[in-house]
């Protein structure tokens, strides 16, 4: 029901660039809800006169999705080549702050044009998805291990490995699992981002009737975070487990994407391109590259020395609780791109951009995918080694798959729309012309 | 059965034992059935103390820290533990020295656990050096990776300040736990700890990686005579590629008691 409101609106808001839609081929109507979201994001971004999506957005959540799944594979030599190799901040921030964005200005529009109720309520069908996503790569974690559990309690490993509280309680993991309190191996993304979806429409609306006063509360829960560590969500085992990303302090970056995208759609935010922030960003950005490039270096080669040493800065460093200097890093490097990279840049519409395009499109999906492809990723890699050919190998195997089933399910929504753009015939010009 | 365990135990210290005293020097300088390539050893700081104590002729206690992997369990206990095989083959390298390893570990304990006994058992034996395996339960229990890090830089600290010298070694390899526990963040913990602090770090991990990838040693046992079989030999090569480890970062005690072992 609500998603039918929902295609329909996505579907009125977008009608007189029905063409551009299907030469990007984003047709995708009430289909992938992704996509759906994203119409949204493209029809109210710019404006009329510029009614295209912001492809970065795009292009740098599938960029991060494949860095989030070669970080993941062991071992794994390309891992020197991801986000966290240039800068402190690694893909986890990319795919949180630009999902705050994204979120931001969806759900703000939506909030603007249905009510609170019902942008609410849509928030909440998201959320359902995600926990659905999340319910499901637990599954296959408890496949895994109920297959192997086996080989290990005779291995080398059974005394190390037995010491998983999960092996003496699978009822008691099971039920923390759905609970969000267990978080296995890879699969501590999700509950973070259902959390802090289950805020957004309390955020948002705070935003519409106080912007100063969220604003400041939610980057002082984040600085509260980094003076007292014990502010922090217990998990699963105990009893001093807790969660690997620490919703409130990560909850500053996601709102700050939100905040961003709720300001955006309303003709964007004036101070943020002042020349001093840029400059400023500028040198973030180089300082955060060099020393953390450094570091890399110096781990390929060791003569090679760190132009800091990273012990006083661990406390500045942690992911757990969105340290100061990952956090900053990863705003200055997305108001230099916001600033550099136009969002309908030539590049970004090239065919070679395309495969990340369309992953970061439907990026829950390939988000989930990538984590089981990691997973098998570890027992290939793990089982026949091979060195680095074999990692390259199958780090482009599982990007390569994760490409595919984005162009599946990209060519599956097109083809949808098409079928239902037809069925609907020529929509009223009125719905069109309100926005 | 326990009494069956026991006398498995008693017969396999002893003749642990045995083999201690009865080998000739000789053997033991021969090459490895299990060689570590050389990029695992180099760039490691040295042991400045604990040569110091070699060349100076005074006795070098060397404790060990760590879980289930030191204690020696899959192997049937500590006396085919790897700290046993490094006792043995450190002793055969350093013929002349009065080396005692002590073995402190215990099965499942914590980065923490370990850390809270530094004061009552590890300092009260005045080691020259510490071995400290960590890393294992903070992965499989997915404790803290910052509370790990800081768990143990507090314990090197406490170690450095009453003048002992620490090695660091961090986890097992193993082909299947890797899809289900995530290793890397606790592994990048323990190498930052060993770069920030000029502490010795044995690779653990890389180099069991290494003999199961150039099929020196499977790594997979499928019944318990052949896991028995397996952990010993385990123990006894990683003892042995310790002892190197140990003795190259102590050059000069290497060099003043070679004379006699080379012959």
């Amino acid at each position: 029901m609500i998603y039918r409101i929902r295609s329909k609106n996505a579907w009125a808001a977008s009608q007189h660039d029905r063409v551009l839609i299907r030469r990007r081929g984003t047709a995708a109507v009430g289909v992938a809800v992704e996509g759906s979201d994203w119409k949204e994001v493209m029809s109210i971004a710019s404006g009329p006169s510029a009614m295209e999506r912001d492809l970065r957005l795009d292009f740098f959540r599938g960029l991060a999705l494949f860095c989030i799944f070669i970080d993941h594979l062991p071992n794994n030599v390309l891992a020197e080549f991801t986000f966290q190799s240039v800068m402190f901040s690694d893909a986890a921030e990319v795919f949180i702050l630009i999902s705050g964005y994204t979120a931001g200005i969806v759900y703000s529009r939506a909030m603007e044009r249905q009510g609170f109720v019902i942008a609410g309520v849509r928030v909440y069908h998201r959320v359902w998805q995600l926990y659905v996503a999340h319910v499901f790569l637990f599954m296959m974690f408890i496949a895994m291990v109920a297959y192997t559990a086996g080989a290990l309690n005779n291995s080398l490993y059974a005394e190390e490995f037995g010491a998983a509280n999960f092996l003496d309680e699978p009822g008691v993991a099971v039920a923390k699992a759905l609970t969000l309190q267990f978080q296995p191996a890879f699969m501590h993304i999700l509950p973070l981002y259902i959390v802090l979806l289950a805020v957004l429409p309390f955020v948002l609306a705070g935003f519409r009737s106080w912007p100063g006063a969220m604003f400041f509360a939610s980057f002082a829960l984040w600085l509260a975070v980094q003076l007292d560590k014990r502010i922090a969500l217990s998990a699963y085992p105990g009893p001093d487990g807790v969660w690997p990303f620490n919703p409130f302090a990560w909850q500053a970056l996601f709102f700050l994407g939100a905040w961003l995208g709720w300001r955006g759609a309303r003709g964007g935010v004036s101070w943020l391109r002042r020349r001093w922030l840029f400059c400023l960003a500028v040198g973030l950005s180089l300082a955060g590259f060099l020393i953390r490039f450094s570091w890399t270096a110096h781990e390929f080669y060791n003569p090679i020395p760190v132009l800091v040493s990273g012990k006083p800065l661990w406390m500045f460093l942690s992911k757990t609780d969105l340290g100061l200097l990952r956090f900053a890093n990863v705003l200055a490097v997305a108001l230099l791109v916001a600033r550099l990279i136009h969002p309908q840049a030539r590049f970004l519409a090239s065919r070679a951009a395309r495969p990340f395009i369309i992953c970061g499109r439907n990026s829950l999906h390939i988000f989930c995918l990538g984590i089981l492809l990691s997973v098998l990723g570890h027992l290939v890699l793990n089982e026949f080694f091979g060195g680095i050919p074999m990692q390259l190998a199958v780090s482009a195997a599982g990007v390569v798959i994760m490409i595919s089933v984005a162009a599946l399910m990209e060519w599956f929504a097109a083809a949808q729309g098409a079928s239902r753009a037809s069925a609907l015939g020529a929509p009223t010009a009125g719905k069109g012309a309100r926005r | 059965m326990t009494s069956a365990f026991l006398r498995y135990a008693i017969v396999l210290i002893a003749a642990a034992g045995m083999g201690v005293l009865s080998a000739p020097v000789g053997t033991f300088g021969q090459e490895h059935e299990c060689p570590v390539p050389e990029r695992f050893y180099t760039s490691e700081p040295l042991l400045t103390k604990t040569t110091k104590a070699l060349t100076g002729g005074r006795e070098v206690v060397i404790a060990v820290l760590g879980g289930a992997s030191t204690v020696g369990l899959a192997a049937g206990g500590p006396g085919s533990a790897w700290p046993a095989r490094l006792s043995s083959a450190l002793a055969a390298r350093f013929p002349s020295a009065r080396i005692k390893v002590v073995n402190l570990a215990v099965a499942r304990q914590t980065a923490k656990g370990a850390a809270e006994r530094l004061v009552r058992d590890v300092l009260l034996l005045k080691p020259t050096l510490v071995i400290w395996e960590t890393g294992t339960m903070e992965a499989v229990r997915g404790i803290d990776v910052d509370e790990f890090r800081e768990t143990v830089q507090a314990g090197i600290n406490e170690l450095r300040a009453a003048g002992t010298e620490v090695v660091l070694m961090n986890m097992q390899f193993s082909r299947e736990t890797d899809a289900m526990i995530q290793f890397g963040p606790y592994l990048i913990a323990m190498r930052e700890l060993a770069e920030a602090n000029d502490v010795p770090l044995f690779r653990r991990r890389g180099i069991m990686r290494h003999w199961a990838e150039s099929d020196l040693l499977d790594l997979r046992a499928r019944d318990d005579a052949k896991r028995r079989q397996l952990a010993a030999k385990l123990y006894d090569c990683i003892g042995r590629a310790m002892a190197d480890f140990v003795t190259r970062g102590v050059p000069a005690a290497k060099a003043a008691a070679s004379p006699e072992s080379s012959r």
